[in-house]
């Protein structure tokens, strides 16, 4: 894959039809919802749990712009597409090393959009009895909504396209892009007639 | 409002006299023509096609479920068509799906064997040995046809309105008695729909526990199994019409429920443009019971859903639930 030189966010790499979000526009919202972050936990220690892989490059970002002292951990649950059995059942993959009972948990996405995995993902966590557990995407798909995720700290709205970039995917490509780009329907296979 | 269905036996004018009466009385035609257009409009491709007829003129009744649900999906599409227009229907067994319904005039085309293969013979070129098979091969076939959808004979005088022998009236005169049963009858001042009303069955057909209509349905109910989200199937129908004395009339039954997030799913294979009767019902039902939260899937939701999870664009991921070689639902609500 062809990739632009970091920096240069006006030029496509293959397969992107569309930059949806510049990087610059990223780093702005960013460091905005650093600071509203900061402000809602001023108050405690929070826990911030990303979820992989997804999550990597925003949480990077996002924690260097939230000036008060915080945790990290990383959660990682299987994916529908890894499915062998028609039996499968979500599981998690990488746990928790982190005790999050009477914490002040943070899960931190890339993307929410049917909101399948950050549902689990939640029932999972709230079991484990948090004082408190928000949720923080750099990018809401809400049109694609199943499962109702009530989302504190949202960076952008997206629409109903396939979005890459900026930690997010298409079969473990275009994580490194520096931006949000729309993916071409004919390389994941729709037909948007 | 008004649906005239003509069935022809092999060797009569009938895709002529057809085409000459819509033109004529400014109905829409529905021929082989139009069936490929809607066809491929559904994601039915020929191929697809020619499968569920060779299966049904092979006898068998009981053919695969997902042939039978491209069966029914278009005899589901003629329905659709006579709630927006005023159709001449050529064969494909209208004259079982809109049998007995008013608004509605069925002419069959008869004449004498000897004349129909004379006729086959000189238009296709054959000889007389080969125009008879021909004949009769295509009689069988029409046959089946009505008999596997709607288990009627086709020579039943009962299902016709009009019988015209063809060896004994020019086209030009056969036109003219269609027109004039058509004005005759008052087909054009009956209500659109008393026609299509009840077309099709409104209450769908009960099922086995844990099976489903067809595979879209089948991976949206793995999908939820999955990720642990409880959901039941086909739970409740939602009245949506009944008539003076309470009978119901017409009904939607959602494909899935999930008590959690207290949401109706409803999955639609067709494209979205042509699934104008589902919205109406859903736009029905959102008008009579406000209450009820009720999302649609259209074929390209499911299909953005696997290409999420890279279930879409490789042959070793690609998922058999909607498109060109997929399982069509017929499911009726």
């Amino acid at each position: 894959m062809k990739m632009n030189r970091y920096g240069n966010v006006n030029a496509r790499p293959d397969g992107i039809v569309e930059i949806l979000i510049t990087q610059e526009a990223i780093e702005r919202r960013i460091a905005e919802m650093g600071k509203e972050i900061a402000s809602a936990y001023r108050d405690c220690l929070p826990l911030l749990v990303g979820v992989l892989k997804g999550c990597v490059v925003f949480m990077s970002d996002l924690v260097k712009r939230i000036d008060i002292p915080l945790e990290m951990d990383f959660i990682s649950v299987m994916s529908y597409a890894g499915v062998q059995s028609p039996g499968g059942a979500a599981r998690i993959t990488k746990d928790l090393d982190t005790v999050i009972e009477g914490r002040d948990v943070l899960l931190v996405e890339g993307i929410v959009d049917t909101g399948m995995t950050a549902g689990y993902i939640l029932r999972n966590l709230q079991a484990r009895a948090p004082r408190s557990l928000r949720v923080c995407t750099l990018l809401d798909k809400e049109v694609r909504r199943i499962v109702s995720i009530p989302i504190s700290f949202r960076g952008f709205k997206v629409p109903d396209r396939f979005v890459v970039g900026y930690g997010l995917d298409y079969r473990q490509l275009y994580r490194n892009l520096p931006c949000i780009g729309i993916l071409s329907d004919e390389i994941i296979g729709l037909d948007r007639s | 409002m008004a649906v005239v269905t003509i069935t022809s036996q092999p060797g009569c004018p009938g895709i002529e006299l057809a085409a000459r009466l819509a033109g004529r009385i400014g109905f829409s035609l529905v021929d082989k023509t139009t069936f490929a257009q809607l066809s491929g409009e559904i994601d039915l491709d020929e191929a697809r096609l020619r499968k569920v007829d060779e299966a049904i003129l092979k006898g068998d009744l009981h053919i695969d479920p997902e042939t039978e649900a491209c069966v029914r999906l278009l005899q589901d599409l003629i329905a659709q068509l006579a709630e927006e227009r005023d159709l001449v229907i050529i064969d494909r067994s209208a004259q079982g799906l809109f049998r007995n319904r008013p608004g509605t005039l069925h002419v069959r085309l008869v004449a004498p064997r000897k004349f129909r293969v004379r006729q086959v013979r000189t238009r296709e070129g054959l000889s007389g040995r080969e125009a008879g098979r021909l004949v009769g091969a295509l009689e069988k076939e029409h046959a089946r046809y009505l008999r596997f959808l709607y288990r009627l004979n086709p020579a039943d005088p009962d299902l016709y309105d009009l019988t015209l022998r063809m060896d004994r009236l020019s086209i030009d005169q056969a036109l003219t008695l269609m027109a004039t049963a058509v004005d005759g009858m008052d087909l054009l001042q009956v209500p659109r729909d008393r026609i299509v009303k009840d077309l099709l069955p409104q209450v769908p057909e009960k099922r086995d526990t844990g099976r489903f209509a067809n595979t879209a349905e089948t991976e949206f109910a793995r999908f939820l199994r999955f990720y642990r989200i409880p959901f039941e199937y086909e739970s409740r129908t939602f009245n949506l019409e009944t008539d003076a004395n309470g009978r119901i009339v017409e009904a939607f039954t959602p494909d899935f429920y999930l008590p959690e997030q207290d949401l109706y799913i409803e999955l639609t294979t067709m494209k979205q443009s042509l699934v104008t009767r589902k919205n109406r019902k859903v736009r029905k039902l959102r008008r009579l019971y406000p209450e009820v939260n009720i999302r649609i899937f259209y074929q390209r939701d499911f299909h953005n859903l696997m290409a999420k999870y890279g279930l879409l664009g490789s042959p070793e991921k690609s998922h058999p639930g909607f498109g060109r070689d997929e399982e069509v639902k017929s499911k009726r609500k």
